[in-house]
């Protein structure tokens, strides 16, 4: 927005559509290496499921572990795309325009990785059909409403199903434009997808209505889809550590900080894999950092009381579960390595200037985040386990198998996969958006400054 | 819904009279012998996998030469108000109408939830499928299921031994007499601390038994309302008696 | 393809239109000038006889004070409903300026209209200074009978509370002056220039020599940054402390992460809502509907329903883990806070707080009312004060001897408000509203300088077959 760029539309298609129309000579190489991860990665979770859990590091009581901690990891991650197109665009911030694609994509590979985790960390997972469908009327067996663990599919599937819909809508005018630039085989398939997209006022309305009446939908699912899960620990008072009434919101937060670094990380690659240096400016990283500081100041505040909220009880199980979580090895280097790259060292970059205009610094900082934030749900979860209730009898730690960190590091493969899976057929950045927002900007002269100014519809 | 504990025909529960346990673990071997329990081999203990259904927690108190080993056996409590039945998306853990908190099987999946809600963590999960020795082949109980991988199992009260007993009395038209069902445990517990019965039968030897001065349950403050109920160890030589919980 | 783009345009207008409304027409900025100067006179016999009723009503409140500490200084069940009307006014009028400082930082056009009197409010910490000082003597020290009672201060020393209850105060008043100030530099020029007699001469001294240079600007800036984030940060800092220590740490067993939270979540709603009233009032009573249009209580609205969710979700966050928990202070917090003694104040503050306001705001053709949001915002205003009723009323009738135990078991009964308790409360309110209407006077209910940029950055323009406005977005 400080600078305003006139970019023609010709050159927008050309450069937006590359990825499909002209797909880079990376392309290929890098889709088969992690083609090549993801099928060992599911050979594993094959191995897994059919040898038993005793592969992973799980013990009693850490009956939960790896697998949970990235499963909260990945639903974090999915709250970039509606944080992103629909609160920022309920909100009227210009800079979303050219991430709004990435970020809801995003969320729908994310969740879609979240929801196997659950699933592949089950002891029978081939029984989860119990879960999902009701089954049984006869003996009025139904399941459980009661458990979190019903209500979390619930959230998802809703999430996952209103976030692919948002995704469709806003791409449905650019599936139109790929039709018109496509031959053969191709323009069959965008003509089918394109649901007769011609492009009339009409169909503007409804293309429009329809993305403001998603987000305004989705806000509600988004928050209470990590609320839920949140609440999957925070029900349980049994655990010290889990019982605590600032989870829904604190998991919320440090989602979205998470989640929104993402956006950052995905942001810079795409800038650079794709040359869009056109379109993602340095002043959207600018826009994003901003957001990103006030974010994580507030995820620090509600760390913050959660630790408070955690010692004022003075009980002596919960004064053990902290002295673990934070003084005792490994967990002290954890603690101290979760709590400089989820705040310290990236909220320190990005108070600076010319950070926030520096793309590969913000690519690293944004990492960090999430570093940071995959440490944070691994210490909620597993210390509170290994430390619960005054039974010292029965304390133990947990050491993750390498089974299990491989499954962690296969589900990274497997969203960027499909990501690039994806920018091989559809444009990841909104080409539509991006025009538009060439149109809504403008300028006034005051006096004899000229302001940079933005089109706003009459309330 | 679950009967009231008045309501019910039996309100089948346990007093553990901490002051006579001697931590022998009789117990522990009676009930894995009785329910079909995977043997416990060296790195089942290693890995933190170990499954007892009752365990006999031993804490050291005092400093050498002046210390003293605590027993304190615990097993499912079988609460009334209890944290693990509700976090079950499939039931397969519910509370039955005699005051038990079962634990069905053929529903289990392997969340594991239930195990992260009990407080007592005596849930167990089966990270692999359970063998014997070949020559264990014909020791198992037939009355009892043997547990398959990746489901969640727990102590029962001797959930067969309770259905026995109760079709014997129904099946002569009468109520079930105190001292006639023993678990396994309690049968196996040489100093008589495991005593096992119905709340519901004001004469039991467990009703009169909870009553005593020294009755205290596991963890009170989670208000969880266990229907095993524990005698405190009364110290002689010390003013003040200790008890865990 | 540019057609494409064009209609995009029109359909966001018409998606979010039901009825059309005028674009706010420009004002001249001589006009602007004249008269928000001549609103610190206006009404002048009418603000004479409120400012005699409402001071009398602070005076009979005082008095009725002083009747209190006389007769039931010490007994700490008696001071409920004074930490109540405290905590009230903190939350209602204390939440107000961040309504000016986050939409200043997101440079929001709309905001500039509202900012001044939003930031009016925060003058009220100077009343409840005072209405605090028998609650602040009446605080249980953090050693009871030779133990230590639960407390955020932990190991701190005896009197933590007390004192860091009056640092977060003094920092508080200083920092909304502070606020004010900045702010009003270029506004008590304006007065220095145009206003007359002591009004003049006190523009002229708080002025400190404003002329508008291009470095004053710029100092001036950085001044509402610093006041802004530091009267951010006491804001947040005061609710954590006046949430935990005069509510939650005197109910053993009640441990509520969330609280703090929650209150400063009730009370950015009830800012809200006192701005609303305040620009309702000053369109109404000083003729300003140049100056305040539509767009600014659509955006409160939207704000305040957005805020009226949050306090649902919020508490329904604390609700859910307690009740499912059920453990006993889990149930403890269930059966005092909500079924308890409090119980219909507690349904009345839903209802007020949440239920009501969000079918009420939901209804985009409310909130495209001036009216309609404000009466939206005078039942979370009611709803709010309700719920601190119910919590700090409750948490103040604990008696003290049993702040040790583990959790509540028996809960003390219903404390009703007496006459003196009511005339305490009447006056505490009538004194924060006295005062307001007071620095009314001396600077212009509206920023000047703020209406000015307001005007030089909006521009009304045609867009093909429909009206937009244009905003300008200066770095």
């Amino acid at each position: 927005m400080q600078q305003r760029r006139t970019i023609d539309q010709i050159h927008t298609n050309r450069v937006l559509l590359n990825g499909q129309l002209d797909t880079p000579k990376w392309w290929a190489p890098t889709v088969i290496t992690l083609g090549i991860i993801v099928a060992i990665g599911f050979f594993l979770i094959g191995i897994m499921v059919n040898k038993g859990l005793g592969v992973t590091g799980l013990s009693r009581p850490v009956y939960w572990g790896l697998f949970i901690t990235t499963f909260v990891f990945w639903v974090g991650i999915s709250h970039a795309g509606i944080m992103i197109s629909a609160i920022l665009r309920l909100s009227q911030a210009e800079w979303r325009r050219p991430v709004t694609r990435a970020a809801e994509l995003l969320t729908v590979f994310s969740l879609l990785t979240a929801l196997m985790f659950p699933l592949m960390h089950a002891g029978r997972p081939w029984r989860i059909i119990y879960y999902i469908v009701p089954y049984d009327f006869a003996r009025g067996i139904m399941p459980n409403v009661r458990s979190p663990l019903i209500w979390d599919p619930v959230a998802i599937s809703t999430y996952l199903t209103g976030s692919t819909l948002f995704l469709y809508i806003a791409l449905l005018p650019d599936l139109g434009n790929l039709r018109d630039r496509t031959t053969g085989w191709q323009k069959a398939f965008y003509t089918i997808l394109a649901l007769g997209w011609r492009g009339n006022p009409r169909q503007w309305k409804l293309q429009t209505v329809g993305g403001i009446l998603l987000s305004a939908l989705m806000l509600p699912i988004f928050v209470s889809v990590h609320s839920i899960v949140s609440w999957d620990f925070a029900v349980t008072p049994a655990v010290e550590g889990w019982h605590s009434t600032i989870f829904a919101p604190y998991f919320v937060i440090g989602a979205v900080h998470s989640g929104v670094s993402a956006v950052v990380t995905m942001m810079a690659l795409m800038r650079w894999l794709w040359k869009w240096e056109d379109f993602i400016r340095p002043e959207h990283f600018d826009a994003l950092a901003r957001l990103l500081i006030v974010v994580a100041t507030g995820w620090l505040a509600f760390t913050f009381l959660e630790l408070i909220f955690a010692v004022y009880g003075l009980d002596a199980p919960e004064i053990e579960l902290r002295d673990m979580q934070i003084f005792q090895w490994p967990w002290n280097l954890l603690f101290v390595v979760f709590v400089f790259t989820g705040y310290i060292i990236p909220v320190g970059m990005w108070l600076q200037k010319s950070v926030r205009n520096n793309i590969a610094l913000m690519f690293w900082s944004s990492l960090f985040v999430n570093i940071g934030m995959w440490l944070e749900r691994f210490m909620i979860i597993v210390p509170g386990l290994a430390r619960k209730t005054p039974f010292v009898y029965t304390w133990e730690a947990y050491r993750p198998s390498g089974l299990e960190w491989f499954i962690l590091f296969w589900s990274l493969a497997w969203v960027t996969f499909l990501m690039l899976l994806f920018s091989r057929f559809f444009p990841l950045v909104p080409l539509f958006e991006q025009k538009e927002s060439q149109t809504f900007g403008d300028s006034i002269k005051i006096g004899r400054a000229r302001v940079p100014a933005i089109v706003r519809e009459a309330d | 819904m679950t009967l009231q504990r008045e309501k019910r025909d039996y309100s089948w529960g346990m007093v553990v009279d901490v002051d006579k346990c001697t931590g022998c673990q009789a117990c522990v071997l009676a009930c894995q012998a009785e329910n079909n329990v995977p043997l416990n081999l060296q790195d089942r203990f290693e890995r933190a996998r170990a499954m007892q259904w009752i365990r006999v927690e031993r804490y050291w108190e005092g400093e050498f030469p002046d210390i003293k080993a605590r027993f304190i056996p615990i097993m499912c409590q079988h609460c009334e108000n209890a944290p693990c039945e509700p976090v079950c998306p499939v039931f397969a853990t519910y509370h039955n109408n005699e005051g038990l908190n079962v634990q069905v099987y053929n529903r289990c999946v392997g969340t594991r939830y239930c195990a992260n809600g009990c407080p007592y963590i005596v849930r167990f999960f089966n990270y692999w499928e359970p063998v014997w020795p070949e020559a264990f082949r014909n020791h198992l109980n037939p009355d009892v299921t043997v547990r398959s991988r990746g489901i969640m199992e727990k102590c029962s009260f001797c959930v067969q031994r309770i259905r026995r007993g109760v079709r014997n009395a129904e099946r002569d038209g009468r109520k079930v007499q105190d001292g006639e069902i023993q678990t396994a445990c309690t049968q196996a517990c040489p100093t008589d601390a495991l005593v096992f019965g119905n709340f519901n039968d004001k004469d039991s030897r467990v009703s009169k038994m909870k009553d005593d001065d020294r009755h205290y349950t596991l963890l009170p403050h989670l208000a969880t309302d266990p229907n095993v109920v524990y005698l405190a160890q009364i110290d002689t030589d010390r003013s003040a008696g200790s008890s865990h919980g | 393809m540019a057609s494409e783009v064009i209609h995009t345009a029109g359909a966001h207008a018409e998606a979010h239109e039901e009825g059309h409304h005028e674009l706010p027409a420009r004002v001249d900025p001589d006009v602007a000038l004249s008269e928000l100067v001549a609103t610190t006179e206006a009404n002048g016999s009418a603000v004479r006889t409120w400012a005699w009723i409402l001071g009398i009503l602070s005076l009979v409140g005082i008095v009725s004070f002083g009747v209190k500490v006389g007769i039931e200084w010490g007994d700490q069940a008696k001071w409920g409903y004074t930490a109540a009307i405290v905590a009230f006014l903190f939350s209602a009028f204390g939440g107000a300026p961040l309504v000016a400082i986050a939409p200043m930082i997101a440079k929001a056009n709309w905001v500039r209209p509202v900012a001044r009197f939003a930031q009016l409010c925060s003058l009220v910490s100077i009343v409840i200074s005072i209405w605090m000082i028998p609650l602040i003597l009446n605080l249980p020290m953090l050693i009871v009978d030779g133990a230590r009672r639960r407390s955020i201060w932990f190991e701190g020393p005896d009197v933590s509370p007390h004192i860091w209850a009056v640092v977060a105060l003094t920092t508080l008043i200083i920092s909304s002056v502070g606020l004010i100030w900045a702010y009003g530099m270029p506004d008590f020029a304006v007065m220095r220039d145009h206003g007359t007699g002591w009004k003049q001469r006190f523009g002229n001294w708080a002025a400190r020599g404003w002329i508008g240079s291009t470095v004053q600007w710029r100092t001036m800036r950085m001044r509402i940054g610093m006041m802004g984030t530091l009267y951010f940060f006491t804001f947040v800092f005061i609710h954590f402390m006046l949430s935990t220590d005069f509510a939650m740490s005197l109910v053993p067993g009640w441990r509520d992460a969330i609280f703090p939270m929650y209150h400063a979540i009730s009370s950015i709603q009830a800012g809200l809502a006192v701005t609303v009233i305040g620009i309702w009032a000053a369109r109404k009573y000083l003729g300003l509907e140049k100056y305040l249009h539509l767009d600014q209580f659509w955006s409160i609205g939207r704000l305040m329903f957005a805020f009226t969710l949050l306090w649902g979700y919020f508490f329904i966050s604390a609700f859910i883990v307690f009740w499912y928990g059920r453990s006993g202070s889990d149930q403890m917090w269930i059966d005092f806070l909500i079924l308890g003694p409090y119980f219909w104040v507690f349904i009345g503050a839903v209802l007020l707080i949440w239920f009501t306001p969000w079918w009420w705001l939901i209804w985009n053709k409310v909130r495209r009312s001036y009216n309609g949001t404000a009466i939206g915002a005078g039942l979370i205003l009611a709803g709010v004060f309700l719920d601190r009723v119910r919590l700090y009323v409750a948490a103040w009738s604990v008696p003290e001897e049993r702040i040790h135990e583990r959790f509540l078991t028996e809960y003390p009964g219903t404390v009703y408000p007496d006459v003196m308790d009511i005339l305490i409360m009447v006056g505490a309110v009538a004194a924060s509203v006295l005062l307001v209407i007071l620095a009314t006077r001396v600077l212009p209910i509206l920023s000047v300088w703020d209406v000015q940029q307001f005007n030089l950055l909006y521009r009304p323009v045609d867009y093909m077959k429909t009206k937009v406005s244009l905003i300008g977005k200066p770095d």
